[in-house]
């Protein structure tokens, strides 16, 4: 019997797979975003609406989202994707709270590492980005380790943010660039726009086409504010870890049909 | 090898057939799409109808005093419509807006301020003068802000380059790390005095065809609610309401 539900249970995947992967096909007749933001909230939400035990639960659940929708993008083709793991303001919440999400954290980066060496990750690449002098010293080796290991790797960029704030960040690029201005003797002591843009956490990607934010919210949340201008907001009422297959196609076609503009806006003078 | 220029011709012929398929597929999806753009068009505008005339209660009155500031970003198509911006703050004024910065990034609005003050009864130009300064006079008008791209990236370089001489005044600049300089409080300052007005705007209405801040200055769009009001051309009172209505209920953590 369970053999037959064994059996059962993987050829619904198989269906599944090829379904999905066709769909993405019909998907990538049209332009694909090149680079993908996601603010992942409602992670708290979706553990109240569950019930669900212990201070981390929503943030493990969310963790699988993040699973599935790398995946998705890996499939599609998106060349970058940016997941808004951990914001500055919530080092304000709760201290027990703040603990899990960063044990939390690291046990999937652990975990991240352990696929990197055995070659499960396909040829992902991950980066973190902000003031990873914040994190805690266990975390910060762990997330430079697990850069190391995929810095050769050639297929998606998957950028987590954390300790993160769009207004920390230009205030820390901006002493950055002062700094490197006073290091350097040669160039003329006035900062230009660039000087201050690379220093930037995020100068690493191209500004994002699409951000998405789960969880119903209106708002930016302090997030990437200097690199979206010309992007797309789109915000879904799902829940973090109830985003799936068909939130992230509705977002796409959606920056389908308004590719053109956002184009015609990318060519405009920019700010 | 002349055997396998039919296979070759076959399977190109195939590989055709297969990515017309996908194309009509694609097509067809962008026409469901659109479809259901339409239909949650004509509810919504169904809806803003009956609240303009006053047939839904929720939104017969409004708690006003929650929105501080108002940002509304125009595609600077729509900003060369000055007809249609000068209805719109007088809709604001009606609603009890008090602050309302009106961006477009080419500075269009900018160029035509004084005829759109001109135009909005009880208008006034809006100073940085902060919280303190609300004359009786201004109580029943409205204060107008008006932005543009130049405001932003480019105003945070100036006030880069504000706290940059104030680090080369230090007297090891190469080896002082800048905590007493290079702080957000010292940026707003900075900002204030490159001209900049440093207020967040509480809620942003997006009058284009797609919901983008279009490089509103960035500083100041931490906490902002954005939500898109679809083209100025056939804007409505409705939707104006149901949208300032909506703010007023939402619950801010600030991700605490």
């Amino acid at each position: 019997m369970r053999e037959h539900v064994g059996k059962s249970s993987k050829l619904f995947n198989g269906f599944t797979s090829i379904m999905r992967r066709f769909i993405f096909k019909v998907l990538c007749v049209g332009p694909i975003p090149n680079h993908i933001s996601f603010i992942m909230d409602g992670n708290r939400r979706f553990a109240k609406k569950h019930n669900l035990q212990g201070p981390d639960a929503g943030h493990r659940a969310g963790f699988v989202s993040v699973t599935y929708v790398l995946q998705y993008c890996q499939e599609i083709g998106v060349p970058y994707v940016t997941l808004y793991a951990f914001g500055i303001d919530n080092f304000k919440r709760e201290p027990e709270e703040v603990k899990c999400m960063m044990d939390l954290m690291l046990e999937k980066i652990e975990l991240t590492i352990d696929q990197a060496i055995s070659g499960n990750l396909k040829d992902l690449k991950v980066i973190f980005a902000g003031d990873l002098n914040l994190l805690n010293e266990r975390l910060k080796v762990a997330a430079q380790s697990l850069m190391e290991l995929t810095e050769q790797n050639r297929g998606l960029v998957a950028v987590v943010i954390v300790a993160y704030s769009t207004s920390h960040e230009i205030v820390q690029a901006i002493r950055e660039s002062c700094v490197r201005k006073c290091v350097d003797g040669d160039s003329p002591l006035v900062l230009e726009m660039s000087d201050v843009e690379e220093c930037m956490y995020t100068s690493i990607v191209p500004d994002p086409d699409l951000v998405i934010r789960s969880g119903g919210i209106d708002r930016l949340s302090n997030f990437m504010t200097w690199q979206s201008s010309r992007s797309l907001l789109h915000t879904t009422a799902a829940l973090w870890p109830e985003l799936g297959l068909w939130h992230l196609v509705w977002a796409i076609l959606k920056f389908q049909r308004m590719h053109d503009y956002l184009q015609k806006k990318k060519k405009q003078k920019l700010d | 090898m002349d055997s396998n220029e039919p296979m070759l011709l076959l399977s190109s012929r195939i590989g055709q057939i297969g990515d017309l398929g996908l194309d009509l597929l694609w097509r067809f999806l962008h026409i469901v799409v659109s479809l259901f753009h339409i239909v949650s068009g004509i509810f919504e505008a169904i809806q803003s109808y009956a609240i303009s005339l006053g047939l839904i209660q929720k939104y017969s009155s409004v708690d006003i005093e929650k929105l501080r500031c108002l940002a509304v970003v125009l595609d600077i198509e729509v900003a060369r419509d000055v007809a249609k911006v000068v209805e719109l703050l007088q809709w604001l004024k009606t609603i009890g807006v008090k602050q309302v910065g009106l961006f477009d990034s080419q500075g269009l609005l900018k160029k035509s301020k004084d005829m759109i003050l001109e135009m909005v009864p009880g208008s006034t130009l809006l100073q940085e003068t902060g919280e303190k300064d609300i004359s009786p006079d201004r109580k029943e008008g409205i204060a107008i802000e008006f932005i543009s791209s130049s405001d932003n990236k480019e105003a945070v370089v100036k006030a880069a380059n504000i706290l940059l001489k104030r680090h080369l005044k230090t007297s090891h600049p190469e080896k002082d790390e800048g905590n007493n300089v290079f702080t957000e409080s010292h940026l707003n300052e900075a900002l204030r005095v490159v001209g900049e007005n440093v207020h967040v705007p509480d809620l942003m209405l997006v009058y284009g065809p797609v919901r983008s801040h279009l490089g509103f200055p960035a500083w100041r769009l931490r906490y902002t609610e954005i939500v898109h009001m679809g083209s100025l051309k056939y804007m409505r009172y409705g939707s104006l309401l149901k949208a300032i209505h909506k703010f007023t209920g939402v619950r801010q953590n600030y991700g605490v």
